[in-house]
Formats: structure tokens, sequence, C-alpha cells
């Protein structure tokens, strides 16, 4: 055993290899505690309606994660993104225009998310506490304004409920984003700036420009996980999206990401993390464990990860 | 003489593995009363593995150390001090955001309490005897310590580690940090324990200080130590090649710096500063031509650091511009663009990231080279990276490992490779030989050398007068922000001829 994690290829792959580790694990011990109930086509399809909101979004939080960043507004951006989709849907009887004013809103949020706290020196946590609560007020008022409890929407998106829908948006958004990840200046850059951004800045990265486009990715990231949270649902409310943001942060650690960012994070984090993440919850419930313990068990769990893959690696040598 | 003097600390047999790897391998030393014992050694040879020991920083393998007749095995550093052996360390040491005060009595605040609560008008009184007792009057004990520069903290870790109880000061590559100035007042402390019948352990990379300062001198390569060299001998005309052969374990020759006194260059402009100032430059000019050395020397604080970080636009300038071939320098990324690549002396905060790959750090200026059609084809950053890791003769593994892992001169390589494989034509280096070892020192100073014949323009900003006379076409003394002389390369040149216009 130690001569195994001496060997320095293993080393250098533990990370992946223990989070690939956990979802396998996580898979062997639902599938026999649910008595074979993980894999039935029903459960299956639930388990990818579930994971697909949940991947898209973290691919795209993986690039701001990288750079050691944190975005809390997700969940309330969400929110209020499926209720203007719904409305203007329903207004204009388009989904496509109703599409395409979220993303344009989700795109000015990512410049707003990535500028103004460049511009104004501010840790991009702040603004995102202030995009967080921003969102959560227009949530309110739009409810209000609608004075309904949840709005459903008219338009027939059954087409974008299918599994097969859903497998080929995972599937695209994951191959754009591994190639922007591993091949492109951007995530190269991201990964650089949460390794070091002084060093970057001084290779002649503009460190700026390339935060504002990582916010500009997720922003698309959060309008189509929006699009499909809609599909799935039908109706959004006051509760739509609470909670997202957290999740993203869960199931990103989840699949080995580190919080600091650098050139310790890989893409697979987040697809990894996703499914651990939704196969986690779901498995509980189908064992029949009661609704309120399910938190204990998580953060349990989440703990248990956390020591495994984030602590720092001992026994380094001295100069 | 030096039979009569008492035997202070001895070290018997010592080794000390790190796994596989053996850093110290059967070493005997003895440190005597009133000496200033000097360690020399390449980066890796064991210098600070035996001090660290001795001090109480970590654990030896196997061996014995006896200090002052009883066996000597300190569990920490702060049970060595109290024990007699202090140590001032290479990197930075004192405690941000908190006072002079409290930082020079950091562990000892119950001499300054009653019922629990501190009383800090008595710690900083006390402190401020303390800053008097070492000549560091410039300094208040109630200040915060983030209000003095890196050199001043230094010289507080000075005041924190000798106390009366002090018998064996360990002074560990301490001088590259400290100014001329600094240097002075650490000197005469290691005169004057020297003289109280102490003793120091004095460690550097720089012979002429060793040689200067040391009464006997030790010689470590590998763990091991290959020499010991006596006051009588260091005096010998050349004693400094002896120890040089013996640190580095061949014969490197005379050649160190560049041999030709030819200060001839290109005409073409390809730098220039005209009328530049900040909040403390005043209207600063200077043109660096294509193919020429530029050295700028002068004690820290003179304003030349900041010369260098102008042209890479890390510096806001009220007026005034740098140009580079006629274009303005306004950030870093345009300075990249333009062709400009820039050394930081801080190594590890500014030019690379630890955290991350060579061949990451090699490609990163380079990046938007490789593209083809927004994608970077990993087989190309691979190919960049390995010809570099090839070409300045990296020691590595591989392009995949991590630069933390890499001794200090590897390291500074790296950051010379990311500009050539850039292929920036103008480098400006701020301390490009900081902490480097003289092996590779050598090999850097024959790619300076080359980079200026293949029409490359460098600004050598350094605080080693030697390698600026030894390198530089024209070099240019500052003091207080302004240029105070210009001399021409000449092989006539000595550094008593420099000091008086830096002072």
């Amino acid at each position: 055993m130690k001569k195994l994690i001496q060997n320095d290829r293993l080393r250098a792959h533990s990370g992946s290899l223990l989070s690939y580790g956990g979802l396998a694990l996580c898979l062997i011990v639902f599938s026999i505690l649910s008595k074979g109930r993980l894999f039935s086509a029903y459960n299956v399809g639930i388990l990818i309606q579930a994971a697909c909101v949940y991947a898209i979004l973290a691919m795209g939080a993986i690039f701001i994660y990288s750079m050691g960043y944190m975005d809390i507004s997700v969940g309330a951006q969400v929110g209020v993104y499926c209720i203007l989709c719904i409305l203007i849907t329903n207004a204009t009887g388009s989904l496509l225009l109703g599409f395409a004013t979220i993303l344009a809103l989700a795109l000015i949020c990512g410049l707003i998310n990535g500028y103004v706290s460049v511009m104004l020196g501010l840790p991009s946590i702040v603004t995102s506490i202030f995009l967080n609560s921003i969102f959560g007020g227009v949530q309110m008022l739009l409810m209000e304004w609608v004075d309904t409890n949840s709005v459903g929407i008219q338009y027939d998106m059954s087409f974008l409920k299918s599994i097969t829908a859903m497998v080929t948006a995972i599937a695209v958004i994951a191959v754009i984003a591994v190639c922007l990840y591993n091949y492109t200046q951007l995530g190269k850059y991201t990964r650089a700036i949460g390794a070091n951004e002084k060093a970057a800045q001084l290779s002649g990265v503009s460190v700026t420009k390339w935060k504002v486009l990582a916010y500009i990715f997720f922003g698309i990231c959060i309008a189509v996980a929006a699009l499909f949270l809609t599909a799935r649902t039908g109706s959004a409310g006051k509760g739509t999206g609470t909670g997202y943001a957290m999740d993203i942060m869960v199931a990103l650690l989840l699949g080995g990401m580190p919080l600091s960012g650098g050139m310790r994070s890989r893409i697979s984090s987040s697809l990894i993390g996703s499914f651990t993440y939704v196969i986690l919850s779901n498995g509980l419930t189908l064992s029949g464990v009661d609704t309120s313990h399910v938190y204990v068990i998580k953060a349990l769990v989440f703990l248990a990860v956390i020591l495994i893959t984030c602590r720092k690696r001992e026994g380094v040598l001295p100069r | 003489m030096s039979a009569v003097e008492e035997l202070l600390l001895e070290i018997k047999k010592m080794n000390k593995n790190f796994g596989p790897i053996a850093a110290l391998k059967d070493v005997d030393l003895a440190i005597r009363r009133g000496q200033i014992h000097g360690l020399i050694g390449e980066n890796g040879s064991g210098k600070s593995t035996i001090t660290s020991i001795a001090a109480g920083m970590q654990e030896a393998t196997s061996g014995e150390m006896r200090f002052k007749g009883k066996p000597w095995k300190p569990a920490s550093m702060v049970e060595a001090q109290a024990g007699g052996i202090s140590m001032i360390l290479q990197e930075a040491n004192t405690i941000p955001n908190c006072s002079v005060a409290e930082n020079l009595f950091a562990g000892q605040e119950n001499h300054f309490s009653t019922l629990g609560f501190v009383n800090s008008k008595k710690m900083n009184r006390a402190a401020d005897e303390i800053l008097q007792k070492f000549n560091l009057t410039h300094m208040r004990g109630k200040d915060s310590v983030n209000a003095y520069g890196f050199e001043d903290r230094k010289l507080i870790e000075l005041a924190r580690a000798v106390t009366d109880e002090t018998e064996i000061l360990v002074v560990d590559e301490t001088t590259t940090a400290l100014s001329f100035e600094g240097r002075e007042i650490l000197y005469r402390l290691m005169d004057k324990l020297a003289a109280e019948n102490k003793a120091v352990i004095f460690i550097s990379h720089d012979l002429d200080e060793i040689l200067l300062h040391c009464s006997i001198l030790t010689v470590l390569r590998d763990g091991e130590i290959r020499g010991v060299i006596t006051k009588e001998e260091m005096k010998q005309p050349d004693s400094i090649h002896k120890i040089r052969q013996l640190m580095v374990g061949r014969d490197i020759g005379d050649k160190f710096y560049r041999s030709d006194c030819d200060g001839s260059h290109g005409d073409e402009v390809v730098l220039e500063y005209k009328n530049v100032s900040n909040a403390n430059i005043k209207n600063f000019s200077l043109q660096l031509h294509a193919g020429e050395i530029i050295g700028i020397g002068g004690l820290s604080g003179c304003g030349m650091h900041e010369i260098g970080r102008m042209a890479f636009g890390l510096e806001h300038l009220d007026h005034g511009h740098v140009l580079c071939r006629g274009r303005e320098i306004l950030n870093t990324a345009k300075a990249v663009q333009a062709g400009i690549g820039y050394i930081s002396k801080n190594r590890d905060q500014e030019a690379l990231i630890l955290e991350g790959a060579i061949s990451t750090n090699i490609v990163m200026p380079s990046l938007p080279d490789l593209k083809k059609a927004a994608f970077i084809p990993p087989a190309r950053e691979r190919r960049l990276a390995d010809e570099q890791i090839r070409l300045l003769a990296i020691k590595c593994e591989n392009g995949g490992q991590w630069v933390s892992t890499l001794s200090g001169g590897n390291k500074q390589k790296v950051s010379f490779a990311k500009w050539i494989a850039k292929g920036s034509d103008i480098i400006i280096m701020d301390c490009p030989t900081r902490g480097v070892d003289i092996g590779v020192k050598q090999a850097m100073y024959q790619l300076i050398y080359d980079m200026k014949k293949e029409g490359k323009a460098i600004l050598m900003i350094s605080e080693e007068m030697a390698e600026l006379i030894g390198m530089a076409d024209r070099l240019i003394i500052m003091k207080d922000f302004q240029i105070a002389k210009e001399f021409s390369r000449s092989g006539t040149l000595t550094e008593g001829d420099i000091i008086e216009y830096m002072i």
C-alpha cells in the first residue's frame, strides 16, 4: 500500500481517483440499500432530470471556483430566470424570446459579477452577495406582482423534458466546457489566476478580461440550467432556485474540487460531483431514510469527503 | 591558537534522511568560542539542514550533538533559543498586523502582564530599549510591523533572536534580504558576539562576504563536508577559486562573468523612459538599446526596483511615458505583447505559480502565440516547455513536476525560461541571481551574455555590485531616486569606485 502511494503518477491523480471512487461507492452502496431500485428505468430518468440542472450549473461554476472565487447568487438568479422565462413565454407565446431574455440578463450579471468587483476592488464574493440580495428581492417582487403562489408555463416544453434532450444538453455543454477548460486560454488562465493571480498578471494575462469571460460563460450555463429547470418543473415560485448555490459548492467539493482553485482543479469534478450529489440524495430517499435524517447523513458524508480529499499533503522536503 | 579555544557545539556523525534522500551524511562539525564559522555550499548541500537541527527546527535521523559539554537535543526553536542557540532565517518570519513590541516578545507576554492583561506600555518601553541596544533607533516598539519594509522586519527578527542567553547565533542567508546599512548592523553584531567569546554560524552564498567576516569556513557538497578552510588559507590569493572548486566539485574555471570589455551595442532604441515621474522618482530618463545590458545598482530604497516595474506597467506614472519601440507601455499585458519580459525579485510570489507544473509556468506568457484557431494543442505546449527545460538544463524529472519541488536555482531558471520561450527581446531582471548557487549563477551569466549577443536588450537591476560590474555595458548607480553616476564598461572598475556614489 505504501509503495502504491509513493508512485508519483498515482499520487498526482489520487484526487480524481478518490472522487471517481466516491461516485462508485455511492452507486454500489445505494444499489444494495435500495435493492436495485436505483437503476430502475424510472429512477434513472429521475436521476438524470435532477443531475441535468446541477451538472450544467457546476460546469459553469467550475471556471469561477478555479479562480478561487465563489458565487452565491446562482440560486436567486435561477429563480428569477425561471419566473421571467415563464412570464415572457406565456405573454408572447415564444419560448425563444423567453430564453433570449434570460440569456441576455445572465450575460449582464456575468459582466457585473466580474467587472464590478475588479473596478471597485471588491472580492467577488461581495458582488455575488449583492446580486444574491437583488435577485432575491426581484423574485419576491415578481411574485407579488403576478399575485399568485406560482406561475405555470403554458408553452409545451415536453421536448426539453425527455431524457434524450437532457442527456444531449449535458453532453453538449460538457464537450464545450472540457474544451474551454483544457485547451483554451480561458481554462488555463482561470486556473493560473486561482494558483497565483499576481504571477498570472506578470505573465501578461489580462486578469480582468478573463475573469469577466469566465463569469459570462457561467452566465450562459445559468440561463441554460434555468431553461431545463423550467421544463422539468413546469412552474416557478418564490422558492425556486433556493439552495442551489450551496448545492453546487457541495457537488464540486464531492467531485474533488479544491475550494482555493488553482492547478489542482479538474473539469471532471463538476460532472462527477453533481452525479455523486444527486445519487447521494436520491439513494438516501430510496433506501427509506427518513427525510429528517437525510441532512445529517449528507453532512457526515460531506465532512468525510473533505477530510480525505482536501487536506494538505504533508512531508514536503524542506529546502 | 585554535586549540585553546573552548569547544561550544560539537556535532558528530550526523545523518538526516528525507525519505530515500540523504540530506546529511556523517557530518562532523565543531564550533568553538569566538568563532564566526562560515558554512558554504550550493543549494541543497545541507547547510541549512545542519543548523536547523542544531536550532531545534527538526530532528536528525542519527548522530550526536554536544553543546557546552552536555548532550544537546532541543525539541523546538523556543527551547533551543532559551538554551543558547538562536537562528535567523532567510524567509520573512515576523507576525504581520502586530506591533514591533508584540513581535519582539512573542511568547513572553506573561513578563508584562498582570492578571492576564498585557501592559502594552511596559512592553513597548522594553521593546524600545532592545531596539536601542541594536542601534535600530528608527523603529518604535508601538508601531505596527506592517509599517516597516522587508529589511526592517528582518532586523526586528535579529533583535528578537539575540538575547543575553544567546551563545551561538545562526545567520542563514539573511544578508541577501538586507541592504548595505542592514548588513553593516548585522556584521557589527556578529563581531560583537565573537568578541564576547560567543560564536556565530554564518551561511551565505556571497563568497566575498564570507571571506571578509568569517574566521573559519566549512565547505559542504551533497550533504558531506568537503573541506575546512582556515583564516590563513582564506587570505591566499587563489582562495576564491579553491572554494568554488570545493563547492561545485569540478573546476568551473576563471570565467565567471563575461570576459570582454567591449561595451558596444546596437543603435536601435528599444526601450525609452521619457521624463518619468511617480510618487518618488522624478523626471527619470533612460534609453536602452538592442544588444545592450544596462545595470542598475544602489542601496535598497534608492528606487531601482521601481524603475524596472515602471517599464512593465506595474507602477502608476504621474508624468512621462515609457516607450517600447515608440509604443507606450500602459499595463503588463501591453508590455508582454511589446516583447518585454520581467523577472521579478519576489520570485515565489510574483514570478512563479509554485503550485503548478514547470511546463505550465514556462508556457504561460506564450499561450496566445501557441493557439491554433482559439485552441491550444497540448503537443505544442509540451514541445515548447521541453525545449526550454533542455536548453536551460532545468533539473527535473519531467515538465509535469511542480515548481514548488525545485531548488532556488532551478526555480529561477523556470522564471527565465518563460521569457526565452516567449521570444521577448527586452528582458528586465530584478535581482536575477538572488538565492541562486554558484554553478547556476555561472550558467545564468553565460545565458545573459548569449542573449546580448543575440541582440536582446537587458535591464539588470541588482544589489550585487560584482555582477553588475561583471556584466553591464553601462552601469547606472542610483541614490535617493535619482541617477547618481553612470559608468561605461571597463576592466578596471571596482566596487570601491562605485560605493561612494551609493551612500
